[in-house]
């Protein structure tokens, strides 16, 4: 029975990231940078209505383009073109055709000389437009609005009237937009002896799987590989429409073809975190226990669905998140419109959740004149979350620099906030792995897992070299291909839990079979090369897989949030973030710090900056770019301290998620009591806080 | 972008002819050309690179007046000492234009002769009145970023940080137009987006910015931007103020508003009550107050009239040092 | 980069661009530089090229790139289409992102929003360029040490523009550091680990202030 050794020299230690010389250095090659030989660039053609029916399209001039290869209807468009069924595009932005070219020019070219002809439909892209009785049906047989069953639990209606104070709140969050900084895309070669994809993807096994089936290939004759991929937070899953046709275009042009999407499709139909408008009623007893809780909630996935695989993308929350409360009443309503759909965005469900949740935390905690970490230590019901609390409050000074709403003096007021979060993670038990021990001593240990930046590789690394009494940079990891053992999709914050236990019991099977067959009894450390000579001129290759006991679910954290916000400009600036964090066993605390500061720039962005625009006169997305979808910059980015409780007991279980789930929370918290009254929608902009200060005038008459 | 043929102009004379005879544009730095040209918003058969030009990029120190050719960068006015002593508010204003990576080759007058940053006129798939359609989307729809004033129906606004710092110090432009130099004010640059809603200045094709002359005789300058993010961020209100301060009394003062207007808005009112005047809180209230009397909000930018004012008290006072 | 040599480089080798061309585009071709010569002949004018293919020379990292390249190719799509230099990576294509940054004369700018021919008879630097014989550059070692780069797509771009500071100044301070690198966006939330690095090689290191409790 395998188990994490006990003093262990790497394992929860800081370890560099092995692949790091291959980033800086501009060597690492992702699927934008394959270029197999004679491969060719490959581009698409989305639609420029938020809703039209296709009534005739032409290849014919594209094809005369000089350069072009290949020409290919998009899956979706082929597929109804087959049935006879209607061709209606349904969003700004969905995929209608590929070429392929030699060159980037060819390629433009030939996008701007398909003709299409097409009758423009009724559209309808705000949620609260889209509620109306009378908006224009996304789906013409049902309707905008989809309401689920409520859920309730105890008797919510009694229960309010026996609350010794009661809040009420409308807290809104926007559409969210992945954008990795390498956009979604494939290299793809599709020859009749298979196909081989170098995909930017979260899930190799995913993009071999829905080629396979896509295309009618046999799964034997789909080769995926990921060495490196430019970030993907939930939304690369899947060949996507986009690895389909560029499959499709290979075939035809008989030649690789290298289909990245730009940024501007990124921001249409790669994929995108719901929104969320969420009325909330809660209510405590007098001693500050929550008591009722009641949430009416809807949102936007777009269309609907997912494009790239991977759960979770509906606009619903898990309320009331990670408090227990007696009588409940959660209503959702899902609302469709003319937009790209929505897929899994770190932490499905959870920003938003935690962002609504723990505003209304506050409010009731101001309102009851208690102060919100006490409040939180009242009824938060984990114990791991409680001590956490305690060890942020300290280190963050929360108890001095607490003021009441809206009092520090002058002009720029600061104020402090905190949230809390949670996540599953645990391990895929399906994961395999395989170790190459060479008679020079050099080891290989290959897994079917991609490295998102993750630090995927040097987790693999840091276990083999703690086995095997080595140092990590003498291990040689090889992931990123279906050819090796199956391993996981990076997702769910998962991964971290289905690679270690895995690479632990490789490892050690190596160790000891290496031992048994060379007759060392101790193979590890300094008795290593001796070992491996001993294998004469045959490596020793071993298999092993994901064991039991080694890994748990169950991640958290919480995090504080200073802020100040000038109230004549309304700009904030945040100062300062503490984030205590919790995940079982911690592999390696360099790049697990990494993650955690990279949860929380994401959702201090989801805070301020970030919304998709839509424009309800045009139907399309206004800011399809980073001009106007506004990314954090090094100068945005505060001051941030991290507290890591290492818990060895519970095994490995994943970081990646609950990292950005409280901060938009904890900012939110922090303007409001900095200005003495709540901003409730996100992102918090500056004519918000304004606004909520009573400053901006009415528009003058039109 | 569409294809288009290049050629290098080696005088001005060939660089008008080239233009004129080929559906042709300048290019300078090309920051905001080949912006426009990768959206298909422009589509010019012919590029004319300007940069080999004689005389366009020096900063001249003259005694009375600097001259800043139209081909000096961005960074440079950022980086160069003698202007931050001398022009604060511009070299403040210089430092926040984009990031380094675009200061490096972002020339003073591609800055000033830059097209409107209005997502609708940007957007490849909207047809709107700047581009010869028949609507302003952003009056009736998302107009966070738009103007408070405006003189026709477009209401997109100048976003030139260099044009509010000039704005403020009295600057001149000089136009070579039809083979004559035709100095303007910056005012008289943008006219031309005041009056007509397709304009973005009052430029005509051919027209190439030469320099910019910019009179020494205020002593003191700043530049103050409210912007989203702290860095790499267009603004969405800037303030540009400068006046002579002789024994604590403002003299020849202007204070210039971008991102509010068409044309770096200045109230000549509020000019002329600062003349004489101390700096002092209700001093430059007042004067705020003014300058932004008959601001017209729109749904989503009124958020700017407070943020304006606390821009216009800051700048001023900041010209106290 | 040794491997410059356009001919080896998929479909946009001249080799097979001409091929695609056929012969009566490559008759075309020369027959338009002929009427260039005699339009410059007759007028004593400007030289016009394009809108096809003309030769263009890249010096990048000490080595010629002769490539056949559309006056309407940026820089960035000729060093990562046209040959192996992939370094410099796509990321917006608008000048928004820095993911393209390169040097050019030691400055640094959006390849992305750069004419490949205009760039011609200037000093081009790429990451490629940064680390002679495997040694990583002091700024590179600090990324590595660091961990100032998780996906790493970002980060090419960011040490060009750090590199080009240290060049000027060996000594910024935080708020130069952050000037500095504001044109580069980063996803996955490298930038405090990119200030930690920067701050050691401009002989400023801070400690990190993280804390770790074993057995919690």
């Amino acid at each position: 029975m395998p188990s994490w050794p006990a003093n262990p020299k790497y394992i929860s230690h800081e370890t560099r990231r092995i692949d790091a010389p291959a980033k800086v250095t501009g060597s690492a090659r992702y699927a934008s940078d394959a270029n197999p030989g004679g491969w060719l660039y490959g581009m698409i053609l989305r639609s420029k209505w938020p809703a039209a029916k296709i009534n005739s399209i032409s290849f014919e001039k594209a094809r005369q383009i000089p350069g072009i290869k290949a020409v290919v209807l998009a899956p979706a468009i082929e597929e109804r073109q087959k049935n006879s069924s209607d061709l209606t595009l349904r969003y700004y932005g969905e995929e209608i055709a590929g070429v392929a070219g030699s060159t980037k020019q060819a390629c433009l070219d030939a996008l701007k000389a398909i003709e299409i002809d097409v009758t423009e439909l009724p559209f309808v892209v705000l949620e609260d437009d889209a509620k109306a009785d009378d908006a224009p049906k996304v789906w013409a047989d049902q309707p905008n609005t989809s309401p689920a069953k409520p859920k309730e639990s105890g008797d919510v209606d009694k229960a309010f009237s026996d609350c010794a104070a009661v809040i009420e709140g409308f807290y809104t969050t926007s559409v969210q937009i992945h954008h990795p900084m390498e956009t979604h895309g494939n290299t793809v070669s599709w020859t009749p002896d298979g196909i081989t994809c170098w995909a930017s993807t979260q899930g190799i096994t995913s993009v071999h799987d829905g080629l396979a089936s896509a295309l009618k290939v046999d799964q034997s004759k789909v080769r995926v590989i990921t060495e490196y991929m430019g970030g993907g937070f939930g939304a690369k899953f899947g060949p996507g429409p986009h690895g389909i046709i560029a499959a499709k275009l290979s075939r035809e042009a008989n030649a690789p073809v290298r289909l990245m999407l730009t940024r501007f499709d990124q921001a249409l139909a790669a994929g995108n975190r719901p929104s969320t408008f969420q009325k909330i009623k809660m209510g405590a007893k007098e001693d500050g226990t929550l008591h009722a809780f009641q949430l009416e909630n809807y949102g936007t996935s777009g269309i609907g669905g997912t494009s790239g695989g991977g759960g979770g993308a509906g606009s619903d929350v898990p309320a009331p998140y990670i408090y227990k409360v007696p009588n409940t009443r959660v209503n959702h309503t899902a609302i469709t419109t003319n937009a790209g759909p929505a897929t899994a965005f770190r932490a499905p469900r959870n920003p938003p959740a935690s962002f609504a949740m723990e505003s209304a935390m506050d409010d009731l905690a101001v309102k009851m004149n208690i102060d919100p970490v006490e409040f939180r230590l009242k009824n938060d019901p984990s114990e791991i979350r409680q001590r956490e609390y305690k060890i942020g409050a300290e280190k963050f000074g929360w108890k001095a620099k607490y003021k009441k709403p809206g009092s520090s003096p002058g002009v720029v007021k600061t104020g402090i906030g905190c949230a809390g979060s949670t996540w599953g993670g645990g391990g895929n038990r399906r994961t395999r792995g395989e170790a190459q021990v060479n008679p020079d001593g050099t080891i290989e240990v290959r897994l079917g897992v991609q490295d998102l930046g993750t630090g995927t590789r040097t987790v693999i690394a840091v276990i083999a070299a703690e086995v095997l009494g080595l140092t990590p940079e003498q291990i040689t990891v090889r992931i990123g291909d279906t050819n090796l053992p199956f391993g996981p999709g990076s997702g769910g914050s998962t991964t971290c839990a289905s690679i270690s236990p895995t690479v632990l019991d490789t490892c050690t099977k190596a160790l000891q079979q290496l031992q048994t067959q060379t007759g060392v009894p101790d193979a590890r450390g300094e008795n290593w090369f001796k070992a491996c000579k001993k294998l004469g001129v045959t490596p020793l290759v071993v298999q092993g897989q994901w064991q039991e006991g080694l890994s748990s679910s169950g991640a958290g954290g919480v995090q504080f949030a200073e802020v100040d916000v000038d109230t004549e400009t309304g700009l904030v600036t945040v100062k300062k973030i503490v984030a205590v964090h919790d995940c079982g066993l911690m592999i390696d605390t360099l790049t697990l710090e990494s993650q955690i500061n990279g949860g929380i720039i994401m959702g201090m962005g989801y805070a301020l900056y970030e919304e998709r625009v839509m424009d309800d006169l045009s139907g399309v997305v206004l800011n399809p770019n980073f001009e106007t979808y506004k990314l954090s910059t090094i100068s945005d980015v505060p001051d941030i301290e991290v507290v890591l409780l290492n818990m060895p007991e519970r095994g490995v279980i994943g970081i990646g998620e609950p990292a950005t789930i409280p901060t938009a929370a904890a900012i939110a918290n922090a303007i409001a009591n900095a200005l003495g009254v709540r901003v409730s929608s996100i992102p918090i902009t500056p004519a918000k806080v304004l606004t909520a200060l009573g400053k901006v005038p009415a528009p003058a008459k039109a | 972008m569409k294809a288009f043929q290049y050629a290098t102009a080696h005088s001005f004379d060939s660089a008008r002819q080239l233009v004129a005879d080929n559906n042709g544009a300048y290019i300078a730095g090309g920051n905001d050309l080949l912006g426009l040209l990768k959206e298909y918003l422009a589509s010019p058969d012919l590029l004319v690179n300007i940069k080999a030009l004689p005389g366009l990029n020096k900063i001249d120190r003259g005694s009375n007046t600097w001259t800043f050719g139209a081909l000096v960068t961005v960074a440079e006015i950022e980086n160069d000492p003698h202007v931050a002593k001398t022009f604060p508010g511009l070299q403040q204003a210089a430092a926040e234009v984009g990031s380094q990576q675009i200061r490096n080759v972002a020339s003073v007058g591609g800055n000033l002769a830059q097209h409107s940053r209005c997502w609708y006129f940007r957007h490849r798939d909207t047809h709107c009145l700047k581009k010869g359609g028949d609507l302003c989307y952003a009056r009736h729809g998302e107009n966070r970023y738009h103007s408070l004033f405006t003189g026709n129906t477009c209401i997109s606004p100048v976003v030139s940080n260099l044009a509010t710092a000039f704005a403020a110090l009295d600057a001149k432009v000089v136009v070579l137009r039809d083979g004559k130099e035709t100095p303007m004010t910056i005012a008289e640059l943008y006219q031309g987006a005041w009056e007509n809603p397709q304009a973005h200045n009052s430029l005509k094709p051919g027209d190439m910015i030469v320099r910019v002359e910019v009179p020494t005789i205020r002593n003191v300058s700043a530049y103050i931007q409210a912007s989203d993010k702290h860095a790499f961020d267009w603004a969405l209100v800037s303030c540009a103020a400068a006046a002579t301060i002789v024994d604590g009394e403002l003299s020849q003062p202007r204070v210039a508003l971008g991102c509010i207007s068409p044309v770096p808005y200045q109230v000549e009112a509020a000019n002329e009550f600062l003349q004489g005047k101390r700096l002092d809180d209700e001093t430059v209230a007042k004067a705020a107050d003014m300058i932004l009397k008959d601001a017209q909000p729109h749904e989503h930018n009124g958020y700017k009239v407070p943020m304006a004012h606390a821009l216009i008290r800051r700048t001023l006072l900041k010209l106290k040092g | 980069m040794k491997d410059t040599d356009p001919e080896v480089f998929g479909a946009h080798s001249r080799r097979t661009f001409l091929k695609s061309l056929g012969t009566a585009a490559v008759t075309a071709a020369a027959a338009q530089s002929q009427s260039v010569a005699a339009e410059l002949q007759k007028l004593n004018s400007e030289k016009v090229i394009g809108p096809n293919a003309v030769p263009v020379t890249l010096t990048v990292n000490g080595d010629k790139l002769k490539l056949m390249l559309e006056p309407r190719v940026t820089l960035l799509d000729a060093l990562r289409n046209y040959s192996s230099l992939t370094g410099a990576k796509e990321g917006c294509d608008r000048a928004t992102c820095g993911a393209c940054t390169v040097m050019i004369d030691d400055v640094p700018v959006y390849s992305c929003q750069k004419l490949a021919i205009e760039a011609q008879g200037h000093k081009i630097t790429t990451v490629e360029g940064l680390a002679k014989h495997g040694k990583l550059t002091k700024v590179q070692q600090a990324f590595v040490e660091k961990d100032a780069l998780m996906c790493g797509y970002c980060t090419p771009g960011f040490i060009m523009s750090l590199t080009a500071l240290f060049n000027r100044n060996a000594h910024p301070t935080a708020d130069e550091i952050k000037h500095a690198c504001a044109g580069n966006i980063c996803r996955c939330g490298t930038q405090p680990h990119i200030m930690q690095a920067a701050l050691q090689v401009a002989g400023n290191p801070i400690k990190s202030k993280t804390e770790l409790i074993n057995n919690a």
